[in-house]
């Protein structure tokens, strides 16, 4: 059977199947985390015959830009089920905790996004959590942008690329957050949204810091239950949806923003804006 | 025939009979002990509540059974040092909060 091996936020991650490796591979940016060799720690397991089967209905969202949908649920045997479109299915089941298995994607544009969370599943359990994220390197150091979808993330990091001296993007959409010998760390990752950023790399948080559009800039910094608040939203939208999952994220988000400062920033798109949180974070530890 | 008239609003906060929301989970984050309730559809929607010291002993106290007012004075007597009408000022604040939040129920 056709496989290869990728590094993706400190894990190895095997994919295999016969039909869909090379749509996973031709993914923009996948390739840009190819290794050689080394002991999987998580195995995708593309083209698995799955079962359509009922499940316990958990959560449901839109998907390709909104003309089908994921369901998430849990099957009988207790395992993580989810349906993306009318038949494509992804089944985990966390007894065997390195292991997920996909049916062949009806749309090659679901490969994406089932890999995405074909890597999260695991991941969570490995200390591993995708973060919905524009994130920007200055002097060694992460800065990540958070905030729902339109709320001026990537503009805000795009500021400080041209503002900032020393600067460069890590990940637009999606880099994954993991403590890193004890140490909160942002890797790039194959998942960068429109923006073509994909970046074998890791650097330490330097912050996180949550956007909100204003009429002034201001930033605030904030304390455990808001940075908590801050951080949560920003976290895979299923893990919510179940207690175990929950269990598991809290106990990941604790982790992180125990270590991390974690920042409001409500403002405007200008250079302000880049200039108040970069002296805040850089210039005043 | 025989009509009575009872003081509707005495009747509506000390005899009701109450309950914790089954599906309320407190998780220590940082030290700090949090109500998650995730908002059935948008994920910013999600709400964070935090207990202080009193308000997760009365939930300690009072989760999986059915409770009046009355059960949550009395657990804050036997808990803490205040008189009478303190707790029950403390407990109806608490029960009003929980309330707004959706953590309570009748």
């Amino acid at each position: 059977m056709a496989e290869a091996l990728l590094n993706i936020a400190d894990l190895n991650v095997r994919f295999s199947g016969d039909i869909s490796l090379e749509h996973a591979l031709n993914i923009p940016g996948m390739r840009t985390f190819l290794i050689p060799d080394g002991a999987p720690d998580i195995e995708v397991r593309l083209d698995h015959p799955l079962q359509a089967a009922p499940f316990h209905e958990v959560h449901r969202f839109e998907i390709a830009d909104g003309h089908s949908e994921c369901r998430v649920g849990i099957d009988a045997e207790g395992a993580y089920i989810y349906q993306f479109g009318a038949s494509s299915l992804l089944r985990y089941d966390e007894r065997r905790p390195g292991e997920v298995c996909l049916s062949t994607m009806e749309q090659a544009s679901y490969l994406r996004f089932a890999l995405w969370v074909a890597y999260s599943l695991p991941g969570l359990r490995m200390g591993r959590v995708p973060v919905h994220s524009s994130t920007v390197v200055h002097d060694g150091r992460a800065v990540m942008c958070l905030g729902e979808s339109g709320t001026g993330k990537s503009t805000h990091t795009r500021l400080w690329l041209k503002h900032i001296p020393d600067c460069h993007l890590l990940n637009d959409d999606s880099p994954i957050v993991a403590l890193r010998d004890g140490v909160p760390t942002a890797y790039g990752s194959p998942w960068s949204g429109k923006t073509h950023c994909y970046r074998q790399e890791h650097f330490p948080i330097a912050a996180l810091l949550r956007l909100e559009q204003r009429p002034e800039n201001r930033i605030r910094r904030l304390g455990t239950v808001e940075a908590f608040s801050a951080l949560q939203p920003s976290c895979p939208p299923s893990f919510a949806q179940d207690e175990h999952s929950l269990d598991l994220l809290c106990d990941f988000i604790s982790g992180i923003i125990s270590l991390t400062p974690a920042y409001r920033l409500g403002c405007l798109p200008d250079e302000g804006a880049a200039r108040l949180s970069h002296h805040t974070l850089f210039c005043n530890p | 025939m025989f009509g009575r008239r009872f003081d509707s609003a005495q009747l509506h906060t000390t005899r009701e009979a109450m309950r914790i929301n089954e599906q309320m989970k407190v998780r220590s984050v940082v030290g700090e002990n949090i109500v998650i309730m995730p908002a059935a559809g948008k994920v910013d929607m999600t709400k964070v509540v935090a207990l202080n010291e009193s308000a997760l002993h009365l939930y300690n106290s009072l989760a999986g059974r059915p409770f009046e007012l009355s059960d949550a004075v009395e657990a804050l007597l036997r808990e803490y040092d205040v008189d009478e009408a303190t707790a029950r000022r403390d407990a109806e604040a608490w029960i009003a909060e929980m309330r707004e939040n959706g953590l309570i129920t009748d």
